[in-house]
């Protein structure tokens, strides 16, 4: 069974598959791409992908990211110098501690996950 | 983006000399596993995990021996850019076929401030575009030699 660190990984690389996804269908994106010479022809394979990972999330940590995903636009997001960069609020120090390594933390403020990209 | 602010993107730490792999994967792994050992990236699967989802849109070996695996992630605080020479070519399905000699690898986080992403990208690949620029480049064989390089074209 995935551990919460685990757990988390897998929202990440979830949302980062997501932001793909988004990011191809953007006409003004794409274009830019292709004019240096990128083709994107596998759509298909990149949204068989996303399900694929989907299919190994649990399944309430999945519900929770898609409705925050529905209500916000992005379900995970980074923290830096302790500010949620979803809402740019304030993360208490007390979130980093050690008792909280293990568990899958929200941003009071906006509740959207939260992800430390360099570590607590 | 100034010349001078794409050099800057780029640093020793983060530059590859001989890269030893010789299939696709196994190269991503190598470049990868280089920002891990050099503290730029904690979160090494899901980094590669993101490239290879990157390459199955299409390949970033766009031809003449030249590859841009490139992407966004949340497990990356800023833009980042690798520098790599293969010496023997790497089997990276590209789009001619041909072996990858040189990689430019760019990685930056979902939402950037100054947006250096595709400017430096695209920079790159015009410039890789001159024969005799991406020659130079391909037998690179210390940093030093690249920032020269960049600062004389």
């Amino acid at each position: 069974m995935p551990t919460m660190s685990e757990h988390l990984l897998q929202l990440v690389a979830l949302q980062d598959l997501d932001d793909m996804i988004r990011e191809t269908k953007d006409q003004v994106h794409s274009n830019k791409l292709a004019e240096m010479g990128f083709e994107m022809e596998g759509m298909e394979d990149l949204q068989a992908a996303r399900d694929e990972l989907a299919g190994g999330i649990d399944k309430v940590l999945l519900s929770r990211y898609e409705r925050t995903v529905k209500r916000l636009g992005r379900a995970v997001v980074p923290v830096t110098g302790n500010i949620c960069l979803g809402c740019f609020a304030v993360i208490p120090t007390a979130y980093t501690s050690s008792e909280n390594q293990d568990k899958i933390l929200h941003c009071e403020n906006c509740g959207r996950i939260l992800y430390w990209p360099r570590g607590s | 983006m100034t010349r001078e602010e794409l050099i800057s993107l780029f640093s020793p730490d983060l530059f590859i000399p001989n890269l030893k792999a010789k299939t696709r994967d196994k190269a991503l792994m190598e470049m990868v596993d280089h920002a891990v050992e050099a503290g730029v990236i904690r979160d090494r699967e899901v980094i590669l995990g993101m490239l290879k989802n990157r390459e199955s849109l299409g390949s970033t070996g766009l031809g003449s021996g030249v590859a841009f695996p490139h992407g966004r992630s949340l497990a990356i605080p800023k833009l980042m850019a690798l520098l790599a020479v293969s010496k023997k070519g790497v089997d990276y399905g590209a789009i001619d076929g041909q072996p990858v000699n040189l990689f430019f690898m760019f990685i930056a986080p979902p939402v950037e401030k100054d947006n250096r992403y595709l400017p430096a990208l695209g920079q790159v690949v015009e410039l890789i575009r001159d024969d005799a620029t991406r020659e130079k480049l391909m037998a690179l064989k210390k940093f030093d030699e690249f920032k020269v390089l960049l600062e004389g074209e």
